[in-house]
C-alpha cells in the first residue's frame, strides 16, 4: 500500500501521527483544500448567488449524481469488496431508503432531517433480514437469496404497499428545508448531499480501519480460519449486511429528495448490476473504489456514448446493412457497458484503484520506478 | 448482537425447523380458505397450465445446471441466449431468401470455433480445416433453401449453428480468460456478457415483441388449437391450449434426448468425468478444455430450444430474460448438481406461478414474487436441494 511509502524524513513519532488519515501536512492541506473546492463550486454557476458563468450548470447535477452513487457503490464496498458476500439486491435497498424516507416525510410527518437517519436505518434492517441466510449458505447461494430480495421487494412496493408508495407510477416528495431554508434548487440540495457523500466515504474508510473492519477482512480471506481465530463469523457478516444497506438507504434516500419524485423502475435488477459493475470498475476492496467506479460508469454513460451515436449512426448502416440506426441508440448502453465490464474483468480485474495506486507509488519513488 | 447471535447459532438446527414448521402452518391457514373458495374446474385449469409451463421451466433449468457441472459457473446471461436464440429462428423463418454472405459466413464461424476449442492453432490442422469446410457447406446449403416450403429446416439449421456460436463465443471470450478467478468474477462475467448479449440483440432486432409464428400450422396437422376435457367432472370445461402442450411434449422430449446423450454416449460420459472432477479428467487424457466449450455450446443450444418453443407458446420479449431468472429457483430446488432435479424443480415451479396467478388476480403474483418465495424457502431450509449432491462445508 502506497501509505507506506512516504517523503523521506518523515516518520511517525506519535500514535496519533501513525492512525491519522492524512500522515503528511501536503496529505492535509490536499485533502481539505479539495473539498473546499467542491463546496465553492455551486457559488461559480449562473444560478449560483454571484451569478457568474464560470461552470457549467450541468456539472452540479453530475457531481450530485456521482456522490449519491459513491454511497450507494460504498455500501456494496463494504459487503463485497471487504466482507466477501455477493449481493445482487443493492438497488432493492435503495428503493428501501428511497420510498421509506418518502414515506416517514409524507404520512408522518417527519422533516427530512429525522426521515434521512432513520430511513437509513430501517434499510439496515430490512438488509440484516436478507442477510439472515448468510448463516447457512454462502458464495452463490447467497447471491441468489439477494436476487430473491431484488424481486421480492419491488414487488412488495408495487402492490401490498400501494396506498403508501403510489405503486408504479412517481411518488411525490416534498422538498426539504431547515430553519425556513427551502433546498428546491439543486445547489442547495448540493450542499446537503457533498458533505453527507463525505462524512460517509471517511466513515467507510475509517470502519474497515476498526475491529470490526478487519473481521470483515478476515471473514473474505478465510472464513473458517476466521472463526478459529474467536470471530463470530455470523455475527460480523450481518453487520456487514446492516452497514451494505444503510448505505443504500442513505443514498436511495438522498436520490428521492434530490429529484423530488421517485419511481420503482429505477429500483430494478438492472441497477443492481450497474452498481456492481461500478464497483468492479473502480476496484472492489479500496476505499477510493467506488469513487472511481462511479465517475467511469457516469463518463461513459454520459459523455462518450452519447458522442459516439453520430459517427455509428453514420457508419453502422453501411457496415452491416442488417442493423437499423433507429436501434443503435437504445443498443449502444448496454453494449459499451458490457464490453467496459468485461475488459475490466479480464484485464484489471482489481480496478482502476488499484491502477491508482499503483502510479501513486510510482510517481513517490521516481526516479526509481519502472 | 454476538450473545444473541451466538445463541442463534447454537441452536440454529432447531430454530430453523420450528421456523419452517410455524411458516407451513400459517402458509396453510392463510391459503386454505382462498383455495377453498375456487372454483374447481380453474384448479385443474390452473394445475394442467402450470405443469405445461413447468415444462419449459425445465428445460431452462437443465441448460443451466448444465454449465454449472462442467465448469462450475452460474449462467445468469441464459435468458439472453434463449432470446438471442429464439429471434434467430425467427430471422430466417421469416426471411425468405437468405443473403449468401451471411448464409457462408455464420456457418463458417460457427466451424471454426467448434474446431478452435483446444487453442486456435489446431485450426491449421487438416482434419479441422476439412471439418470448417463441411460444415460451412452443408451449413450454407441449408440456410439458402429458399421460400416458405422449408422454412421451418432453414430456421432450425440457423438457430442451432447461431446457438453453437453464440455459446462457443461467449465461453472463450468471457469465461475462459478468467478459470481461477474468484467467485464474484464469474457471477460478474455472466452478467457482463448478459449486457453484451442485450446490446446486441438490441441492435439486431431492436426492442421486440414478436409472437413466434410456430405453432399456427397445427390446426392443418389435425390438432385442434383448444383440446377441451372435463364436462361432465367439473361446472366448466378445462381448456388446454395445444401450443402449449406442443411447447410441452418438445421440451420433454429435448429434456430426453440430452439426458440421454449424456448418459449413453462417449461424449457424454466424458462430460460427466469432467463435471466431477477436472483434473482427474484431464489426467485421463481428456481434452477439459473442449468439453467446457461443448458444454457451452449444448447449454446455448437448450437455451435455443426453449426461447424458440416459449416464443412459440407467448412471444419472443425483453421479458424472456426475467423467464429465465426464475429458473434458478427451478434449479436450486432441484438441486444444482442434479439433471432429474431440473425437470421436477421446473415443474414445481411452473405449478407455483399459476397457482399463485390464480389464487391472487391482478399482483404478478406468480411471475414476481412466487419463484422468490421458493427460492428463500429452499435456501433457509435445505439449500443442496432435493436432489443435489450434499456439501459438506462449514459456514
Amino acid at each position: 500500500m502506497s501509505a507506506n511509502i512516504r517523503p523521506s524524513g518523515v516518520f511517525d513519532v506519535r500514535y496519533e501521527q501513525d492512525i491519522s488519515l492524512n500522515r503528511t501536512r501536503g496529505d492535509k492541506l490536499l485533502s481539505s483544500g479539495l473539498f473546499l473546492l467542491l463546496l465553492l463550486l455551486p457559488l461559480l454557476t449562473v444560478q449560483g448567488p454571484f451569478g457568474v458563468n464560470l461552470l457549467p450548470q450541468l456539472w452540479i447535477g453530475t457531481i450530485i449524481r456521482i456522490a449519491i452513487f459513491a454511497i450507494a457503490v460504498q455500501g456494496l464496498n463494504i459487503l463485497i469488496g471487504y466482507t466477501g458476500q455477493i449481493s445482487l439486491g443493492h438497488a432493492a435497498f435503495m428503493a428501501v431508503g428511497a420510498y421509506s424516507s418518502a414515506i416517514f416525510v409524507r404520512e408522518l410527518g417527519m422533516s427530512f432531517w429525522v426521515a434521512l437517519p432513520l430511513a437509513a436505518v430501517f434499510t439496515g434492517v430490512v438488509g440484516l433480514i436478507f442477510g439472515l441466510p448468510s448463516l447457512r449458505v454462502k458464495g452463490f447461494y447467497l447471491a441468489m437469496a439477494s436476487l430473491a430480495a431484488q424481486f421480492i421487494i419491488p414487488w412488495l412496493l408495487r402492490y401490498p404497499l400501494e396506498p403508501l408508495t403510489n405503486g408504479s407510477r412517481p411518488l411525490e416528495v416534498p422538498v426539504p428545508a431547515l430553519f425556513g431554508i427551502s433546498f428546491a434548487h439543486e445547489n442547495a440540495m448540493y450542499y446537503i448531499i457533498i458533505p453527507l457523500a463525505v462524512f460517509m466515504m471517511l466513515a467507510a474508510r475509517n470502519i474497515i480501519r476498526t475491529r470490526v473492519g478487519r473481521a470483515f477482512i478476515s471473514i473474505r480471506d478465510n472464513d473458517l480460519a476466521a472463526e478459529l481465530l474467536g470471530i463470530n463469523v455470523f455475527a460480523y457478516k450481518l453487520q456487514a449486511f446492516f452497514l451494505s444497506a444503510l448505505y443504500a438507504g442513505v443514498a436511495g434516500a438522498l436520490m428521492a429528495f434530490e429529484s423530488n419524485s421517485i419511481s420503482r423502475d429505477s429500483f430494478l435488477l438492472d441497477r443492481s448490476v450497474e452498481l456492481l459493475a461500478m464497483l468492479v470498475i473502480g476496484g472492489a476492496g479500496y476505499p477510493l473504489g467506488p469513487l472511481f467506479g462511479v465517475g467511469f460508469v457516469n463518463l461513459l454513460t454520459q459523455n462518450v456514448i452519447p458522442s459516439l451515436i453520430p459517427p455509428l449512426n453514420d457508419v453502422l448502416p453501411r457496415l452491416l446493412p442488417f442493423i437499423n440506426p433507429v436501434n443503435i441508440f437504445a443498443a449502444l448502453s448496454p453494449l459499451l457497458f458490457g464490453l467496459a465490464l468485461v475488459i475490466f474483468l479480464i484485464a484489471a480485474p482489481r480496478g482502476l484503484a488499484h491502477r491508482w495506486e499503483i502510479f501513486k507509488i510510482s510517481w513517490k519513488i521516481r526516479p526509481y520506478a519502472n | 448482537m454476538a450473545t444473541l447471535t451466538s445463541t442463534f447459532t447454537q441452536h440454529r438446527r432447531m430454530l430453523t425447523r420450528a421456523a419452517a414448521l410455524a411458516a407451513v402452518v400459517l402458509l396453510i391457514l392463510w391459503l386454505a380458505p382462498i383455495l377453498g373458495g375456487q372454483r374447481s374446474y380453474r384448479l385443474v385449469q390452473s394445475l394442467v397450465t402450470g405443469l405445461l409451463v413447468g415444462g419449459i421451466y425445465a428445460l431452462i433449468a437443465l441448460g443451466i445446471v448444465i454449465i454449472n457441472k462442467a465448469s462450475g459457473v452460474f449462467n445468469f446471461a441464459h435468458g439472453w441466449l434463449m432470446l438471442l436464440g429464439g429471434l434467430l429462428f425467427f430471422s430466417f423463418f421469416s426471411t425468405a431468401n437468405v443473403s449468401p454472405a451471411a448464409a457462408v459466413g455464420l456457418p463458417l464461424i460457427a466451424g471454426a470455433m467448434v474446431f478452435s476449442t483446444n487453442g486456435w492453432r489446431s485450426l491449421a490442422a487438416r482434419r479441422s480445416l476439412i471439418g470448417v469446410g463441411g460444415v460451412t457447406l452443408v451449413g450454407a446449403a441449408l440456410l439458402l433453401l429458399p421460400g416458405n416450403d422449408w422454412q421451418f429446416i432453414r430456421a432450425i439449421a440457423g438457430a442451432v449453428i447461431g446457438g453453437v456460436l453464440v455459446g462457443m463465443v461467449v465461453e472463450r471470450f468471457a469465461i475462459r480468460p478468467l478459470i481461477g478467478q474468484p467467485l464474484f468474477a464469474m457471477v460478474l462475467m455472466t452478467l457482463a456478457a448478459s449486457e453484451l448479449l442485450h446490446g446486441v440483440t438490441q441492435l439486431t432486432w431492436g426492442s421486440v415483441e414478436i409472437p413466434l409464428q410456430v405453432f399456427t400450422g397445427l390446426p392443418n396437422l389435425g390438432i385442434p388449437a383448444q383440446i377441451r376435457f372435463g364436462e361432465d367432472l367439473f361446472e366448466r370445461a378445462v381448456n388446454i391450449r395445444a401450443d402449449l402442450l406442443v411447447a410441452f411434449l418438445l421440451a420433454l422430449a429435448a429434456f430426453a434426448i440430452f439426458v440421454a446423450f449424456f448418459q449413453f454416449t462417449s461424449a457424454g460420459l466424458s462430460m460427466r468425468a469432467t463435471a466431477e472432477n477436472q483434473k482427474l479428467a484431464q489426467s485421463v487424457g481428456l481434452r477439459v478444455r473442449t468439453i467446457l466449450a461443448i458444454a457451452w455450446a449444448i447449454a446455448a443450444l437448450l437455451a435455443t430450444a426453449a426461447g424458440v418453443l416459449q416464443g412459440g407458446a407467448s412471444s419472443l420479449s425483453l421479458n424472456m430474460p426475467f423467464l429465465a431468472l426464475r429458473a434458478f429457483p427451478a434449479v436450486l430446488l432441484g438441486g444444482l448438481e442434479s439433471v432429474g432435479g431440473a425437470l421436477v424443480g421446473g415443474i414445481v415451479i411452473g405449478l407455483v406461478q399459476e397457482m399463485s396467478n390464480l389464487l391472487f388476480p391482478g399482483t404478478e403474483a406468480g411471475t414476481e414474487l412466487a419463484p422468490y418465495l421458493v427460492l428463500m424457502v429452499v435456501l433457509v431450509i435445505r439449500p443442496d436441494g432435493l436432489f443435489g449432491q450434499k456439501r459438506i462445508e462449514r459456514i
